[in-house]
């Protein structure tokens, strides 16, 4: 039976495609744009890696994992990324949990918020910049207050803390979902049977935010083992990782090969992490979403004192990670941090003159990228999420596949594939677009994928039973619906453009340089000051586009849209 | 717009369950729906008969079978050129319309003019009592409007048939009672044909003109609440249609018309009217609540029994008996007898004779 079923549906999903022309284009369209942009550059690195004069070898490979420094490399980033996910999952709860269960006044709300969406929207050396400042040889903290004269700011530590920083918010918004996701009726009941506080949150809270938890953790430590900017400046000689050792192997060495070779044995664990995370995303989460709003989590869950603890904590830390924000303000206006702290507009003259440049073509990038990124993303989505064809599912695992991998391993295929002929295109915008796109447009799939599973299908049918044909229902209905979807893709992968560099640092040149290259040249010439101006101002844009799009948004939709999900369930 | 007729004609639809396997939703189902009539299909939940309605509606298409409507095959046609409206158990209002929106959608999609539209909106939303709602969104307005919304969206294309889908069932008590009665009204004022699913008896006997009951994708019976009440063809439809006590007695057949039913000692004759049952090798016998008496004198009535239970209803109280093994249930109704009986009181039970019904055994289909 299964079997005539299986053949039912091939025979079904092949018709669509024969009767629907559209969508016999679209599909076509998007696995050109994939095998275009995601399959070949991996194969071209597969076959640098394992391919030696015509032969398939493993002597690569090994040598790479066998090398002292290189396999010192491995073990660096694993332990670093485990324990990136296990403070930064420790840390993202503990803000979730008081942002969920504390009921701040708006004030406190606002700073807690303002704090966790900071480094999520910051260039990549923002907190090791102000790391610098604070616990370098001459940092305002170290030296200046507790003179101490020694202090080494380089090294496992400060990378950790670094990172954890830049990458809790992603815990946070994971395990807040989850935990306002948690009826608080069911806490009560364990109440009303007689658990004490404790007992009610080891036996009922944690169990139920525990797939989150996992989740939360998985993100992190994929995060981490692919951050390369934040080890660049604070992990030092005396702790490398992959990630780096593959950027310098390349920059420095010009050793394409053994760049490929390192960067790729960062793909077992990460490849790793991809699955694990499907799996446990494909599993149900315990939390039922129901859409009801009413439901106030109460102050009982927490003791007073307990709760006092709690928001103490997430207040220091929110002010610790604002400090860092201020630091760098502060250091983009003044002479030289440390040494001459006399105010002075010249960082930011050197932005905008010598700068200017970065500016605009990071702007142009991320502009198209931003379109072209959010119209791919509702059109994956939609296609993978709404309509039956065959290589469905393939198609959806292959769009989310560039998404998943470490940002070096993206650019440095990107960098052997597009090289040489066929298809020449390394140094043009359009292998940055491309890159971004691909990479980021993929948080749009899974947003419109997730809004469509939303969506009752009597919504749609309701449509047909009026008199409309499908395209009908699909401009006036299903478009306008997945309108959030495409504004959320749009605003990530600008984001994206503005601040990430792991994979395009390989893909800029002299006619296309990027804002976050230019911050981390001027890191390196020491020119702290310029990089801060430079970080500031990446804020700024970031901030003022995604508020604009946000206020667009609310503009374009009704003022019921922020209530969809609890209409639509009926 | 005279109202048409609808056939239904050996309707077939299986599944494939995940646990057990092919799952026959409608089970070869035939009937005929008389022009203008409210027509409901009732039965448990999993019985089919909201698939049934699905694929009068066009949103799936049957196995096998045809349906007709005032005579045209509409089988192989798409749900947007049936001309059918649907009022769903979640409403499916379109979240980011308003309910002017709303309701002239199906207006716009056929290209009616504007005045036409507005005219229409207007006219069919002071029918169901939403004028001034016109700029709200479906989530700034209550259940009740919602269904009503619903409803006015559905019956302002001017469709030939209209087909509920358990509309009621998201609302409150009072306010069910309220709309199903708002439902009756205005499908009586248009006249429009229409099929009304529900798993509920009593709403279902409250709105139709005929009610079908179905079971595992069959229909078991079809007739008036009446002729469903008062004389279930299965021990069923007994169950489903208001509440019934199963008799223990022996069951013989005396003569070709007349019954003998033989209960603690006392004997019952019942006139057999359904030459079929007189063909049945093994019957059982029957009766509602309401008609089982009770008497303060135990040695009053057919048989002695004690009260288990009693449940004050207001206009009524419930009692649960025992008679030797036996359990019976009882409804006394105020205005008939005044008199309260109180848990382990012995009383006197006597059963209305000719209101027992003889079914065949272990006939649930």
């Amino acid at each position: 039976m299964p079997e005539v079923n299986v053949k039912a549906r091939r025979e079904m999903e092949l018709n669509n495609l024969r009767k629907d022309p559209a969508l016999l284009v679209s599909v076509t369209a998007i696995w050109v744009l994939l095998a275009l942009f995601i399959l070949f550059p991996l194969f071209r690195m597969l076959s640098i890696v394992f391919v030696e004069e015509g032969r398939i070898t493993l002597s690569e490979i090994s040598a790479a994992l066998l090398g002292r420094n290189q396999l010192k490399a491995l073990v660096n980033s694993l332990t670093l990324a485990f324990l990136v996910g296990v403070f930064g999952t420790l840390l993202g709860f503990i803000f979730a949990f008081t942002a969920v269960r504390s009921n701040l006044p708006r004030f406190w709300v606002r700073l807690l918020d303002a704090s966790i969406i900071l480094p999520l929207i910051s260039p990549p050396f923002t907190t090791a910049i102000a790391m610098i400042f604070s616990f370098g040889r001459r940092g305002l903290i170290t030296y200046e207050l507790l003179g101490l004269k020694n202090f080494n700011v380089y090294g496992m530590h400060s990378t950790l803390f670094a990172e954890t920083i830049t990458f809790f918010p992603i815990a946070y918004l994971t395990l807040k979902a989850i935990l306002a996701g948690i009826d608080p009726n069911v806490e009560d009941m364990a109440f009303s049977l007689g658990s004490s506080r404790r007992r009610v949150f080891r036996t009922v809270t944690l169990p139920l935010s525990l797939p989150g938890l996992a989740n939360a953790f998985l993100l992190l430590f994929a995060a981490s083992l692919a951050d390369f900017a934040t080890p660049l400046i604070l992990a030092g000689n005396r702790f490398p990782v992959l990630p780096t050792e593959a950027y310098l192997q390349i920059t420095g060495l010009y050793d394409l090969k053994g760049g490929a070779v390192l960067s790729f044995v960062l793909l077992i664990p990460a490849v790793a992490v991809f699955l694990l995370q499907r799996y446990l995303v494909g599993r149900k989460y315990f939390v039922t979403i129901t859409g009801k709003a009413g439901a106030e989590s109460s102050i009982k869950s927490v003791s007073n004192l307990f709760r006092t603890v709690l928001v103490v904590f997430c207040i220091l830390f929110s002010l610790l990670i604002l400090y860092f924000y201020v630091l760098l303000f502060y250091a983009s206006v003044v002479q030289a941090f440390g040494a001459n702290h006399t105010f002075t507009l010249k960082h930011y003259r050197v932005v905008f003159t010598e700068g200017i440049k970065s500016i605009k073509d990071t702007l142009i990038i991320a502009g198209i990228g931003m379109l072209a990124g959010g119209l791919y993303g509702v059109v994956v989505g939609y296609l993978v999420g709404k309509k039956r064809f065959p290589t469905r599912n393939a198609m959806e695992i292959v769009s989310l596949l560039n998404y998943s991998l470490p940002g070096t391993i993206v650019g440095i295929a990107y960098l052997i594939a597009f090289n040489d002929p066929p298809i020449m295109i390394t140094g043009t915008a359009l292998v940055i677009i491309a890159c971004y796109v691909m990479r980021y447009g993929a948080t749009g799939i899974r947003t419109t994928v997730a809004i469509l599973q939303q969506i009752d299908p009597s919504i749609e049918e309701a449509s047909a039973s009026l008199g409309a044909g499908s395209i009908t229902t699909f401009r006036r209905i299903t478009i306008p619906l997945i309108l959030p979807a495409l504004f959320s893709g749009l605003g990530v992968v600008f984001i994206r453009s503005m601040t990430a560099i792991s994979a395009t640092i390989f893909l800029v040149s002299i006619r296309w340089i990027l804002i976050t290259v230019r911050i981390l040249e001027k890191m390196t010439e020491l020119e702290l000051g310029v990089a801060s101006a430079f970080s500031i101002l990446v804020v700024a844009i970031v901030v003022i586009v995604t508020t604009g799009i946000s206020r667009a948004l609310s503009l374009l939709r009704n003022p019921g849209a922020p209530r969809l999900a609890s209409v639509l369930g009926g | 717009m005279t109202a048409v007729d609808i056939q239904l004609l050996g309707i077939k639809k299986s599944f494939h369950h995940r646990v057990k396997g092919v799952v026959r939703a409608v089970d070869d189902v035939s009937l005929t729906v008389e022009p203008g009539e409210l027509f409901t299909l009732l039965g448990p939940s999993g019985c089919g008969k909201t698939t049934a309605l699905r694929i009068i509606a066009g949103f799936e298409n049957p196995d096998e079978g045809k349906i007709l409507i005032a005579g045209r095959d509409m089988t192989s046609l798409m749900a947007n050129s049936r001309n059918i409206g649907f009022v769903f158990q979640n409403y499916a209002l379109f979240p980011h319309l308003t309910i002017y929106e709303n309701v002239s959608y199906g207006l716009k999609v056929k290209r009616f003019s504007k005045a036409e539209i507005d005219k229409a909106v207007t006219e069919v939303l002071e029918m169901v009592g939403l004028r001034g709602y016109e700029h709200q969104f479906p989530h700034q307005i209550s259940g009740g409007e919602q269904q009503r919304v619903a409803l006015a969206r559905a019956v302002v294309i001017q469709p030939n048939v209209l087909l509920f889908d358990e509309p009621l069932s998201n609302l409150d008590a009072k306010l069910r009672i309220y709309t199903r009665g708002e439902i009756r009204r205005l499908q009586q004022r248009l006249k429009i044909t229409s099929i009304y699913v529900t798993h509920d008896q009593e709403e279902a006997m409250a709105i139709s003109d005929r009610v079908v009951v179905m079971n595992q994708g069959k229909i078991v019976q079809a007739g008036s609440a009446e002729d469903l009440y008062f004389t279930p063809k299965t021990e069923f439809v007994a169950g489903f249609i208001g509440r019934m006590n199963a008799l223990p007695g022996s069951v013989q057949i005396i003569q070709d018309n007349t019954v003998r039913v033989e209960l603690f000692n006392h004997t019952y004759r019942i006139p057999l009217l359904d030459p079929e049952l007189a063909r049945a090798e093994n019957l059982k016998a029957f009766i509602r609540p309401e008609f089982v008496n009770l008497h303060p004198g135990p040695t009053e009535g057919d048989f002695q029994g004690i009260v288990a239970e009693r449940s004050f209803l207001g206009e009524k109280t419930e009692y649960l008996l025992l008679a030797g093994e036996t359990r019976l249930t009882a409804v006394a109704y105020h205005a008939s007898s005044g008199e309260a009986y109180l848990p382990g009181q012995k009383i006197g039970i006597s059963l209305q004779e000719e209101n027992i019904i003889l079914l065949r055994n272990g006939g649930n289909k």
